[in-house]
């Protein structure tokens, strides 16, 4: 599924809203910037990577994906996020548009004009001040807004360029 | 809430909101709270800050809700059934926090008591009532302590 970056501005403020993606991790809906999506996929052509078991933090990189010529790293967002036994398999591959990542994820909901985009509230202390951009209210809910380059920092790709070797035989990975 | 009658009076005399957590009762000064709300499931997404149990949706506004009853009384703590809405002043400005409570919240008017004995830092001062000696909370001392800000 290719996505179109058409900008629809249905409602006042239009400055303050955004086209989003609404996806979900287990069951926990996120938002994610339409704009930062370049490709939502199956997850056929997935390349295990096998760097992981050496660095902890990287265990969530599994895969890599050769696309247009690129590879991308394949992050899991159960795995990112510390959903520990995500509870639904993931089916869909979000990939990046200005960085070389992909992400897993257990579906995708929609497309969404998502409005202001509140700052995380100051008891937020941890890594979630570094995974959003914030929270917004969809349908009574609050969602947060991911911020699509934490994914992977700068030093876990640079981990990931020199140790990533990625196995020849690419991999069906229905239920990764 | 409810109101109960002033007690014994020492220093000068301010509303404080009363509130149980388990069997233990604790205070906050009253211009401080903004609402007892029934329960409510908080929204929860990953986050890795402790004492943060979700968030409420309140008039408009994102709450975060931090349980602080662990803290308090320990691991033990019984069903909380409340969220107590504090206002608390931050550098980045106002913001909201919900604390679940056990049960019903009561206001008093009563004399600060200064802290004695070994207390934690978090205690900002002792109310005497008549049948029990409540501690005053310093919320934003409290959160800062226990990593929830």
């Amino acid at each position: 599924m290719k996505l179109s970056h058409s900008r629809s501005r249905r409602k006042a403020p239009a400055s303050q809203r955004e086209s989003a993606i609404l996806f979900t991790v287990a069951g926990i809906v996120f938002a994610i910037a339409a704009d930062a999506i370049d490709e939502v996929r199956n997850l056929d052509g997935l390349v295990p990577c096998a760097t992981a078991s050496a660095y902890q933090r990287l265990d969530k990189v599994k895969f890599t994906l050769e696309r247009q010529g690129s590879r991308y790293f394949v992050v899991d967002a159960g795995a990112h996020f510390g959903i520990s036994g995500a509870a639904s398999p993931a089916t869909r591959l979000m990939v990046m548009r200005s960085i070389p990542v992909a992400v897993l994820v257990s579906g995708i909901e929609r497309m969404h004009d998502i409005g202001e985009v509140r700052p995380l509230p100051s008891a937020f202390q941890g890594d979630e001040r570094r995974w959003y951009r914030g929270l917004t209210i969809v349908k009574r809910r609050a969602v947060p807004v991911v911020n699509a380059d934490s994914f992977l920092t700068r030093a876990e790709f640079t981990l990931l360029e020199a140790n990533c070797a990625s196995t020849p035989e690419s991999m069906a990975v229905a239920g990764a | 809430m409810t109101q109960t009658p002033p007690s014994r009076q020492s220093g000068e005399s301010a509303s404080f909101v009363l509130f149980p957590i388990g069997k233990k009762r604790f205070a906050l000064p009253a211009a401080t709270v903004t609402e007892l709300a029934r329960e409510d499931e908080p929204q929860t997404f990953p986050h890795t800050s402790p004492l943060l149990a979700g968030v409420l949706l309140r008039r408009g506004r994102i709450v975060p809700v931090c349980d602080v009853a662990p803290v308090l009384i320990g691991p033990e703590a019984p069903l909380r059934k409340f969220y107590l809405i504090a206002n608390r002043s931050l550098s980045s400005g106002e913001e909201w926090t919900a604390i679940p409570v056990s049960g019903e919240c009561e206001l008093t008017q009563a004399g600060l008591l200064p802290v004695t004995g070994q207390l934690p830092g978090y205690v900002s001062g002792l109310l005497a009532l008549q049948e029990e000696i409540v501690e005053v909370l310093n919320l934003d001392h409290l959160l800062a302590t226990e990593a929830c800000l």
